[in-house]
């Protein structure tokens, strides 16, 4: 039998408790200070504003990116490789004021935030590409299947073979980087020839090409951190019930008080790695609350037994007890999750990986508290908790 | 094989029979979120306190007429705000009848008398049934916008706690602009003689009035792709409401050039008859959202049909019909988040998000192999069926499969087993305190289960706060994590058991197992 301890351990963690708090006090309380300082990295579904990923065919410096931007007067914009790729996220709360050109009118913020998206689209293009675009020249890197079937049915294309190349044309795009590099291309990929011909002469390809865009009003953002936070402190709220109804109101609070341990660490984490808040971390912090009291549940429950069986003991004893009898549980059903979330972080792309880094730290802050902490809490209530007991 | 056995093998195959039914094909069972496919993401709020002014105008000038009617004499009839009106300058002998009135005929208004001043206000439980009948209106007229435009498998709901916004979902379109423009346009038409005008500023306009506007009159832009850039004054009542429209079509004004010709229902038709009848010979100004698009004068009687001239191009034109023929929106729209996602960004997507998956579930299946031996099979077998099953359900809800939704999967991978380590866990605990196997089993499943139950309820318990909390895609996670977990109580316990008797129920002398 395979056995991480070959017979129940007998470490004492109790003792060091003041040292744990110390440690996940260091922690919060730097966080804390970036808060106040830097603050957090906020996404766009919090802060509003424009968020483009483009992805580009050759190999780019992100100077170039910041020129190019700079010259549209977005130099400040926020511009963020994607891991070692040719792939950047640019986020900006940029409006049509800053941009120089003046709105001719009231306009809404959305509206805005979708000029600068063109006008970005038109600043990041080679000089070829912007003479093309604007001779009326459709952006075969850049255009929606709809939208390239609806221009090649208004060229005179038959409305078959209209469709039938628009999807092969995205369909290229899908296979590869995103990006086509000229017609020869779509030969390759059988669209027919007197379609190509046709789009020889009214379509061009630019050399990058936009993943996505997108825009937030910023009456959106406000309402959304309320809600995260009411969502986050229900959450908290729910477990205490909870806990306080299958135990006794001051294991609750000891959960709670382990949990809520659990997301400031994350979050500081969060903010020293300048990781964007979004609602995919919101999620991941939620994900936490409801997952990490699951192996503080484990010890609670021996615990309650081992508090009929060892009369005798002192809480020290038993508290200690309880967390070297669930040891090896606490530690492989958090290894378990770790091993999937891990996988997560490595495999599934930049877009996931704000929420994976969440639930990694999340997921061994959790493990940690519950073996440092949660008991630790109620060694520090001591007398009332053994009142109670004894009553 | 005993009996009890034998139903709880005969149950097992069935749950698999039926999750593999459900999910059968995948390709039509499953649907891809936005971020998997590629489209556009819309949210929009439905001004409903314009809306609500709008109604209260309308009833303003029904007031008006009753008054006048009835020879009441008063000064002003006037809304104030969105769902208030005031009737000021009433002569105290009037009261009587005016109350008559008004509990005759504004049965949906409560109101107070304060000597000359009458002030009525929308019941609130009105108020709320206009406002929610605002946004279903517009929902309906977005739907048949986006399905004239022809966009596959969109979809259009609301959202929101208060159901002021609604979602817009369209797969494959990656350039929103005109589509945007056309959900957008309210296709409010009205029709407004012109007081005077044309101006060139607003200024202008003002001071024609020595700076103070009359009540009855605004002042009103011209849409310049159709006529020269300025300003007209307009009286504020309007002919025929947008919502007497019949029909629009694409039609030529007398020297071919593209128009919108529009035509009236009966009610609308005999309005605009009258009403062309007593306004002979004054220019008559044709407003779309705002908007002028034309003025002309009133030659003759009009009744049942008119055309919309000026520059346009035949997009326009049909742009133009679309919207009309859709039917006006009740309430401005007001966008307030739009996401855009590329098709070639949601193909990576699924390849990283298949990549992670089974990266994470060999991961789990190697460390339960190692460490629990042939017990890790058994865990094994539940996961997969833990799999199965949470795709079934998911295929039987139509969830939309995202980004979050895949995460949450793999997240369920890693929790389901969770549950199995309780387990054997227990189980080797028991068999260390010197139980028998069969009994160390027993114990095992029966003493993990409360604090698997406790484990699992409190992961769903946030999750449905976050559920409660999300947009799309993070509901999409909350709703994949919850279905995993309650999968998972019945594979861990329930499957997980049943395949430990299968192995070792038989045998009559159980002396060790592999865990």
């Amino acid at each position: 039998m395979l056995k991480i301890f070959k017979e129940v351990p007998k470490i004492r963690f109790i003792n060091k408790r003041f040292i744990a708090f110390a440690l996940s006090g260091l922690i919060i309380l730097g966080g804390v200070a970036v808060f106040l300082t830097r603050g957090f990295n906020w996404g766009i579904d919090f802060s509003g504003g424009t968020l483009i990923e483009v992805a580009f065919q050759q190999p780019t410096p992100i100077n170039q990116l910041r020129g190019a931007l700079a010259k549209i007067n977005l130099g400040d914009a926020q511009i963020t490789r994607i891991g070692s790729e040719n792939k950047f996220f640019i986020k900006t709360l940029a409006s049509l004021k800053k941009l120089n050109l003046g709105a001719g009118e009231k306009m809404e913020e959305i509206e805005e935030y979708e000029i600068v998206a063109r006008e970005i689209r038109r600043g990041l293009m080679d000089e070829e590409a912007r003479v093309q675009a604007q001779a009326g020249k459709l952006d075969l890197n850049n255009s929606a299947e709809g939208e390239i079937a609806r221009f090649l049915r208004d060229k005179g294309v038959a409305d078959e073979d209209a469709q039938e190349s628009a999807r092969l044309i995205i369909g290229l795009r899908k296979s590869g980087s995103g990006i086509i590099g000229d017609f020869s291309a779509l030969e390759k990929a059988g669209v027919k020839h007197r379609v190509i011909d046709r789009l020889r002469s009214e379509a061009f390809f630019s050399k990058f090409t936009f993943l996505s865009v997108e825009f937030v009003g910023p009456q959106v953002g406000k309402e959304l951190r309320r809600k995260a936070m009411l969502a986050c402190i229900w959450a908290l709220i729910g477990m205490l019930i909870y806990i306080g109804f299958r135990f006794k109101f001051l294991y609750g609070l000891s959960g709670i008080l382990t949990l809520a341990h659990d997301v400031l660490v994350s979050l500081s984490f969060i903010l020293f790695f300048r990781v964007e808040m979004s609602l995919q971390v919101i999620a991941a912090l939620l994900t936490i609350v409801g997952y990490s009291i699951n192996d503080t549940i484990v010890v609670f429950d021996r615990l309650r037994d081992n508090l009929k069986i060892m009369k005798k003991d002192n809480l020290e004893a038993i508290l200690d007890m309880s967390l070297n009898q669930t040891l090896s549980r606490s530690i492989f059903t958090s290894l378990t999750v770790l091993l999937t979330v891990l996988s997560l972080f490595f495999f599934g792309g930049e877009v996931i990986r704000p929420f994976a880094f969440t639930m990694l730290v999340g997921v061994i802050a959790g493990s940690y508290s519950t073996i440092y902490q949660s008991c630790a809490w109620l060694k520090v209530w001591e007398n009332y908790f053994l009142k109670r007991k004894k009553s | 094989m005993d009996k009890s056995l034998t139903w709880k093998v005969g149950l097992i195959v069935a749950v698999i029979a039926l999750s593999i039914f459900l999910l059968y094909p995948p390709k039509d069972k499953i649907n891809l979120g936005l971020d998997l496919k590629g489209g556009m993401h819309l949210i929009m709020e439905v001004m409903t306190d314009e809306a609500l002014a709008i109604q209260t105008d309308m009833s303003a000038t029904q007031l008006r007429g009753l008054l006048k009617d009835g020879s009441i004499k008063y000064d002003k009839v006037a809304r104030k705000g969105f769902n208030k009106i005031e009737i000021t300058g009433t002569l105290l002998d009037d009261e009587r009848k005016i109350k008559d009135i008004l509990d005759d005929d504004f049965r949906d208004w409560a109101y107070t008398v304060g000597g000359s001043l009458i002030s009525l206000s929308l019941r609130p439980n009105i108020e709320q049934q206009l406002r929610d009948q605002s946004v279903d209106q517009a929902l309906e007229t977005i739907r048949n916008r986006v399905d004239e435009f022809g966009v596959a498998e969109p979809t259009i709901q609301k959202e929101g706690l208060a159901g002021d916004k609604i979602l817009i979902e369209l797969p494959g379109i990656d350039n929103p602009e005109r589509v945007k423009g056309l959900i957008k346009s309210t296709a409010m038409l009205e029709f407004h003689l012109v007081a005077s005008g044309p101006f060139l500023t607003e200024e202008a306009a003002l001071q024609e009035y020595k700076g103070q506007l009359p009540d009855d009159l605004e002042i009103v832009r011209t849409n310049p792709r159709r006529m020269d850039k300025g300003f007209y004054v307009l009286k504020a009542a309007t002919a025929v409401p947008g919502k007497d429209l019949k029909s629009a079509r694409r039609a030529q004004d007398e020297y071919g050039a593209p128009a919108v010709g529009f035509s009236f229902n009966s009610q609308g038709s005999a309005q605009f008859e009258r009403f062309t009848a007593a306004n002979i010979g004054k220019p008559l100004s044709i407003v779309l959202d705002d908007r002028i698009e034309s003025v002309a004068t009133i030659q003759d009687v009009i009744a049942g049909d008119g055309i919309i001239h000026g520059r346009f191009t035949i997009d326009e034109v049909d742009d133009l019909v679309l919207v009309l023929r859709s039917g006006a929106l009740p309430a401005p729209l007001k966008y307030i988040e739009e996401r855009t996602i590329g098709p070639s960004l949601g193909a990576d997507s699924i390849r990283k998000g298949l990549a992670a998956a089974l990266g994470g579930l060999v991961l789990v299946v190697l460390f339960m192999l190692v460490y629990y031996r042939a017990a890790g099979i058994n865990s094994v077998l539940a996961l997969l069926l833990n799999m199965l099953i949470l795709m079934g359900i998911m295929a039987y809800f139509h969830a939309t499969l995202s980004m979050p939704g895949i995460a949450g999967i793999i997240l369920s991978i890693g929790m389901a087993v969770d549950a199995n380590v309780l387990i054997f866990e227990r189980i080797r605990e028991e068999l260390a305190a010197g139980k028998s196997p069969k009994s160390a089993i027993d114990a095992g499943f029966k003493k993990a289960f409360w604090t698997i139950f406790d484990a699992n309820l409190t992961t769903v318990i946030s999750a449905v706060f976050l559920f409660q909390f999300g947009t799309g895609p993070i509901k999409g996670f909350a709703v994949t994590l919850i279905i995993g977990i309650v999968a998972s109580m019945f594979t861990a316990i329930f499957v997980s058991r049943v395949i430990f008797e299968l192995t070792y129920g038989r045998r009559k002398k159980l002396t060790r197992i592999s865990i």
